[in-house]
């Protein structure tokens, strides 16, 4: 029993991690722009298909094996995928930043479609599933019996150092201050003389990276990626930043670690959980967003006239 | 101005012509887009959409015309309408596939008319549209196949089954709102849609087989009709009960609009706060607006599920409540014509893609985000409402 909980524990917490990392782009996009970036998921799940593309393109070049040229690939893959959030903001995204929400909602749906049906036609057998590696193996240590592996200490160090990074960085680097600026109020961030259009640059380029990387983790995790994952990843990530308080990086982390924790649970203790997960996950959505209309970490705007 | 006055209130005859002629063009773009098959002539008449759009854009008399002209002899248009309407199926004859894309088109335009009432009305947004036209569909058939229920019994019970449904979605959105009462829906919709992937009773991912076909005056809709010893297929049967449910949809939508509830609801679209102050009950007319959509997208539901005979969990996915919302969103909030044009335009069009083969969902993809740069207000934006007398 103790080892079955050490083992669903650790992989909580590498699920958790994993989903807030994506949360945390959405929730960041959110804070700046106000609006909802559907494609994220999509945008985090091209990360790993570039990564494979990349190592076989290099091992076919350089004639050897495959899986040494993935250390290559994984940080260029990262930053392809912040470039191309920042492109899907300039081309499409800005553009919705002051229609309707639900106009935003749904564009950005609609680029979903057209970043998996991209991946579908641009990478080799697209339509198929295609194994992912572990980008590390091996178990490191061991407690109370379970062994834990290098992968999950892995996914574990990165989000920390990711989160630590994002903090300061928001916090006490120039940049950040514009950024949060420029989330608290878009206008007068502009007349104090900020140039919002470097801002959402910035804000996309971040999100986007720590997408890539989640991306890449959850393909890892899963040992399989698909160009259809992003839609689950993208649904999961919202969720997790909507029931933490969009804008609320804290909240993001929570919200993460809750529908992970959901999932696992239901996976261990609910006979059959396995396939009644998602019902798990969302109906807990449900429940928190009636009990806390903005998000457990939300602040609750009151409206006046 | 001088022109607009004389332009805004044409003759009889020439109110009577216009309304004839522009449903006749429509109706004859229709069926050429429905008839035609090379990607380049797809193309071309999506590029003579394209212009006509244009053109209304430039020259704003000519909706102002066209409006008045229907509402001058409303009820010459509305013959017109259902002369058109009638007699399609006789221009399309034997092909099966063009009826097949015209009566899930029409089957849309139910389900965005019956969104309209939340996303355009009232500016709720329901990702959960999806789900009740499922709840519809699986009721329905689930009472046909155990039960053996004729399908005109079970059209009322799976449209209160999914009402019921969108009174509990309803809940929630007196509390929460904008992008998180979205995600309230989205939860809903992936719920039922995992739930009914997961039920066994419900035949789980292979979905529910051998619909049996309903039947009016002992006439089975699974035999071909024959009207005036012409012979249609067997789909014209579907085809005319969807048309009429389409029927009921709009004469819905306009009277709700008309109504205290319709404006109750634009009421909330422009100011809740307003509203409220103004003794309207928010939370009821937003629990009524959900209620209402499931209501209808339990009929469009039932028809479905009849039609094709064979439902499974992937015909209700997370990805059909978003098309519907696409279609209200490009055809124009609050504009009846307009929602039924775009779920026309976008029933239809990725059928005709297919000319571009695997390219078309992306494809698709591109031109609702075009779509939605070029002309955010939808095809048809929604107009002032009028109170009567001259404007």
């Amino acid at each position: 029993m103790a080892e079955l909980l050490v083992q669903q524990l650790v992989n909580w917490i590498t699920l958790g991690c994993i989903y807030a990392l994506l949360a945390i782009g959405f929730s960041l996009i959110f804070g700046v722009l106000n609006v909802i970036h559907f494609s994220h998921g999509d945008v985090a799940m091209t990360a790993p298909f570039i990564t494979l593309g990349l190592a076989q393109a290099l091992a076919t070049a350089l004639g050897a094996s495959s899986p040494a040229w993935l250390v290559l690939a994984v940080p260029v893959a990262v930053l392809a995928v912040g470039l191309i959030g920042v492109l899907l903001d300039k081309v499409v995204i800005r553009r919705f930043r002051d229609a309707p929400a639900m106009m935003a909602l749904v564009a950005t749906v609609a680029l979903g479609i057209v970043i998996r049906e991209l991946i579908r036609h641009l990478y080799p057998q697209g339509s198929n599933p295609h194994a992912f590696p572990r980008l590390v193996s091996g178990m490191a240590f061991e407690i109370s019996g379970v062994a834990i592996s290098w992968f999950a200490l892995l996914v574990v160090v990165l989000t920390v150092a990711l989160v630590v990074m994002l903090f300061v960085f928001l916090r006490m680097t120039p940049l950040g201050l514009r950024i949060r600026a420029a989330s608290e109020d878009r206008v007068v961030a502009r007349m104090m003389g900020i140039r919002d259009a470097r801002v959402f640059r910035a804000t996309f380029f971040i999100a986007s990276v720590i997408g890539a990387i989640a991306g890449l983790l959850f393909a890892s995790y899963a040992g399989v990626t698909r160009f259809d994952f992003g839609v689950m990843a993208g649904l999961l990530g919202f969720s997790a930043a909507v029931i933490g308080g969009l804008g609320s990086m804290p909240g993001a982390i929570l919200g993460g670690l809750i529908i992970a924790g959901i999932e696992v649970l239901a996976q261990t203790f609910v006979p059959d959980g396995a396939s009644y997960r998602l019902v798990f996950v969302f109906l807990l959505v449900i429940a928190v967003l009636i009990f806390r209309p903005a998000g457990l970490l939300g602040r609750t705007v009151m409206e006046k006239v | 101005m001088e022109r607009g006055a004389s332009l805004a209130a044409p003759g009889i005859a020439a109110a009577a012509s216009f309304a004839i002629a522009s449903q006749l063009i429509g109706a004859a773009f229709l069926y050429l887009i429905l008839r035609v098959d090379g990607g380049w002539q797809v193309l071309g008449l999506l590029a003579l959409l394209g212009l006509g759009f244009y053109l209304l854009e430039r020259l704003p008399w000519i909706a102002d015309y066209a409006l008045a002209s229907f509402a001058r002899v409303p009820l010459v248009a509305m013959v017109t309408a259902a002369v058109i309407v009638l007699a399609f199926p006789f221009f399309v004859g034997s092909n099966t596939y063009i009826l097949h894309l015209l009566i899930v088109a029409e089957l849309y335009a139910v389900l965005a008319l019956a969104l309209n009432f939340q996303l355009g009305s009232a500016n709720i947004p329901n990702f959960a549209t999806g789900a009740s036209y499922g709840i519809g569909a699986y009721v329905s058939a689930l009472l046909a196949i155990n039960f053996g229920v004729s399908f005109w019994l079970t059209l009322p019970v799976a449209a209160l089954a999914a009402t019921l449904f969108g009174f509990i979605i309803g809940i929630p959105s007196m509390r929460t709102r904008d992008t998180y009462l979205a995600l309230v829906t989205i939860a809903f919709g992936v719920v039922v849609q995992q739930l009914l992937n997961n039920f066994s009773w419900t035949g789980g991912p292979n979905g529910l087989v051998g619909i049996p076909a309903p039947s009016l005056f002992g006439h089975s809709f699974a035999d071909p009709l024959v009207i005036f010893g012409w012979k249609l297929p067997s789909q014209a049967n579907f085809y005319y009960l969807s048309a009429a449910l389409v029927v009921v949809a709009i004469v819905t939508a306009h009277r709700l609009h008309g109504s205290r509830i319709g404006l109750a609801w634009n009421a909330l679209r422009a100011d809740e706060i307003a509203a409220k102050a103004q003794g309207i009950n928010v939370a009821w007319f937003k629990v009524l607006a959900f209620a209402v959509d499931a209501f209808l997208a339990a009929f469009a539901g039932t028809i479905y599920a009849f039609y094709v005979s064979y439902i499974s969990p992937d015909n209700f996915t997370f990805l059909v409540s978003v098309t519907i919302m696409t279609m209200v969103i490009v055809g124009g909030m609050d504009n009846i014509f307009g929602v039924i044009v775009g779920a026309f335009l976008l029933t239809i069009l990725p059928e005709k893609l297919r000319a571009f083969a695997d390219y078309r969902l992306l494809f698709f993809g591109v031109v609702i985000i075009g779509f939605l740069m070029i002309r955010p207000q939808g095809l048809f934006p929604q107009r002032m409402r009028r109170y009567g007398g001259e404007p």
